[in-house]
């Protein structure tokens, strides 16, 4: 009969495999008093585990910079930060000092200090922080025991392919070793989905289920185990049928991953042959070199308020370097770069904190291009730096959070200005570099034609104008909810700016997480919508999504469903949009 | 001895990897570096100190510098609440 056992749900993925218990070595923690005349050389004792500990935790984190990325490290940062902090290293040797206790009672003392102080803070997510703490005085406490804390697990074989092991709890730095050795996946008794491990798990792509009671108890050695991550359950003992169901689950998902490396080379083409624009957001050189590697159509959104967070405001020649050198990674492609979007809740040391800090309502304050025409001269030598890169290649200019057409005057304007500069210093540019504006303000959206005259193409930031059409931040848990892109009144909006757009035929864009969300692709398909632009990531996901794609038959639901009135609500717009490709 | 406030801005609050971070920035100069959160005031050395002020979005902190390089150590510390620590959000 299969067992089922639930706990938190951690770390995706499916694993099928064997079950193996890991016997922990338990640590018994003596307390004992050292004679006067030895405490100098129980310090030196203490030290010499501090130490030791110290070193094994910075071999795991090059390891981990090396083989699993930075987020893995940057845990194992936080352990040795732990190590160093005075309350353990130097209130510890202090109770050796003064109160002659031996090293090991020293340091559970000042655990359990720490713990108590831990335990009485309100946030979750700060209390489990305890538990990094255990793990660093713990392994603190196994050098000084055995001198060697390398096996911390006494059982474990080198190599565990097909192997799912179970554990009391783990370290992050037994987890790390765990999938140095191939581990399938891994189950825990203890260990909240807030651990260190559990992000590590995450991070390193091992399905795990922590917090199982008894698991240790109830699973036996060597039985079969389906571990399913996403549900955060553990099957024991599968009966035949349910074992084959998930070894389906498994290859649809791995043949989900190879379909995607497939898309790479095939075309964006709607089922009906519509030739869909995928563009990439990108800012860093990796994402760049990602972008080009995935074949997008250029970069359709390139953003630069990482040039005025560094502090100094970044001169021409800085940002003209920047600019030449993301052109060079795309080979060739199209750069569209987004004049600074700083102010409302991106704020930096380069601009005149007088202006910002005035306003009460930042979102609906001084900020982006606002911010920009009221510090003309930091924003002019922003356009004359894009106006240069323009000579180096294929390069256009967005103006984010534009509200009316005398805000595009103004730009037009100073872009004029910078023009004539450059011809007079005889420094080149691109004459016809083409201008565009960001749609995120809802008037804006809806005086499509006013501003449009002006513009040689538009894209819509569906972050911004969500928030401001629904008057709601979706960072806000509060309100979160009402942060619905399926609201009518966006179907609507979006529908009104894409209509807009091929009437005035002039190119428009998405650029918010709308864009690379495949749940949505389909939807902004129907709407009209022939450009996306999105994080580097997304673009094969939502590649596949266009190929699969009529888009008539999408349209010809989504009419449908705008038809439906007061019933509306009854009909889940996704789907009716899946059933009309059936 | 210098003194700012500033509001913290990623999306994650003090986390255990933005308090790592604040440590490492606040350990590389000689000046004293403190914290303070409403009442309380910690250590910004230590981070277990950081963690224990419990600071997520929208918590405004006092930073506190005193020492030969109080400056420049309390023009990085906000340098890093305004670049959100690094993450996206």
């Amino acid at each position: 009969m299969t067992l089922a056992l639930t706990g938190h749900a951690v770390a995706r993925g499916i694993a099928i495999g064997q079950a193996h218990l890991a016997e922990r070595n338990e640590l018994e923690i003596g307390e004992y008093r050292i004679q006067a005349g030895d405490v100098d050389k129980e310090v030196r004792r203490f030290h010499a585990a501090m130490s030791a500990a110290r070193n094994q935790l910075q071999q795991l984190s090059l390891r981990l910079s090396q083989n699993a990325g930075t987020t893995a490290s940057e845990i194992i940062q936080v352990h040795i930060q732990m190590l160093a902090d005075s309350s353990i290293r130097e209130a510890s040797e202090r109770r050796i000092r003064e109160d002659h206790f031996n090293a090991e009672w020293a340091l559970q003392l000042q655990l359990e200090k720490i713990l108590a102080e831990f335990r009485h803070m309100d946030d979750e997510y700060i209390r489990s922080r305890g538990e990094d703490v255990v793990q660093v005085v713990r392994l603190v406490q196994s050098k000084l025991s055995e001198g060697d804390g390398e096996k911390e697990f006494s059982n474990i074989p080198d190599r565990l392919a097909d192997t799912l092991v179970i554990a009391s709890e783990l370290t992050p730095g037994e987890l790390a070793a765990l999938h140095e050795r191939g581990v399938a996946g891994v189950i825990t008794e203890h260990g909240s989905p807030y651990s260190h491990a559990a992000i590590l798990a995450s991070s390193l792509g091992i399905p795990a289920v922590f917090g199982v009671r008894m698991a240790q108890s109830l699973l036996r050695e060597g039985e079969t185990l389906v571990l399913d991550g996403r549900l955060g359950v553990v099957y024991a003992n599968p009966d035949p049928a349910f074992l084959d169901h998930y070894h389906e689950i498994q290859r649809i998902t791995s043949g989900f991953r190879k379909s995607l490396e497939g898309a790479r080379k095939l075309p964006a083409h709607s089922l009906d042959g519509e030739v869909i624009l995928l563009q990439a957001n990108a800012e860093r050189e990796d994402e760049l070199a990602l972008a080009a590697g995935l074949e997008a159509d250029g970069i359709g959104l390139y953003r630069t308020e990482f040039l005025y967070l560094r502090g100094e405001a970044p001169d021409e020649e800085t940002q003209l370097a920047e600019y030449t050198r993301a052109i060079k990674v795309l080979g060739g492609k199209l750069l569209t770069i987004r004049t600074m979007d700083l102010g409302a809740d991106k704020t930096s040391a380069a601009l005149d904190f007088s202006l910002l800090r005035s306003s009460m309502n930042p979102a609906l304050g001084l900020r982006a291009v606002r911010l920009c025409l009221r510090d003309t001269e930091l924003f002019k030598t922003q356009l004359r730096a894009i106006l240069r890169a323009s000579s180096c290649g294929l390069v256009q200019c967005l103006i984010p959070m534009l509200t009316s057409v005398g805000e595009i005057m103004m730009v037009k304007h100073l872009l004029q200005e910078a023009r004539q500069e450059l011809v007079q210093q005889g420094l080149a540019f691109d004459p016809a570099m083409k201008l565009g504006g960001m749609i995120e303000v809802p008037a804006a959206a809806l005086a499509m034609e006013d501003l449009g005259a002006h513009l040689d193409f538009m894209s819509v930031g569906t972050n911004d104008l969500l928030q401001y059409a629904l008057a709601a931040d979706r960072v806000d848990e509060q309100v979160a909810h009402l942060y619905d892109p399926l609201h009518p009144g966006v179907v609507r909006l979006l529908q009104y700016i894409f209509n807009a757009g091929s009437t005035l035929r002039i190119p428009v864009t998405v650029c918010g997480e709308m864009a690379g969300d495949r749940r949505y692709t389909r939807l902004l398909l129907a709407l009209g919508l022939r450009c996306f632009s999105m994080h580097p990531d997304r673009l094969l996901e939502v590649k596949l999504v266009v190929r699969e794609t009529h888009i008539p038959r999408a349209a010809a639901a989504l009419a449908q469903w705008l038809n439906l009135g007061s019933q509306r609500q009854d009909v889940p717009l996704l789907r009716l949009l899946d059933q009309s490709q059936a | 001895m210098l003194q700012r406030e500033v509001t913290i801005g990623n999306k994650l609050g003090l986390h255990a990897r933005a308090a790592s971070k604040l440590v490492n920035c606040a350990t590389s100069f000689a000046a004293d570096v403190w914290l303070r959160r409403g009442e309380r005031e910690i250590n910004g050395k230590s981070i277990m100190g950081v963690l224990t002020l419990a600071a997520g979005k929208g918590t405004v902190l006092g930073i506190r510098t005193q020492g030969e390089d109080e400056q420049q150590a309390l023009q990085e510390l906000i340098q890093l609440f305004e670049d959100r620590f690094g993450e996206d959000e």
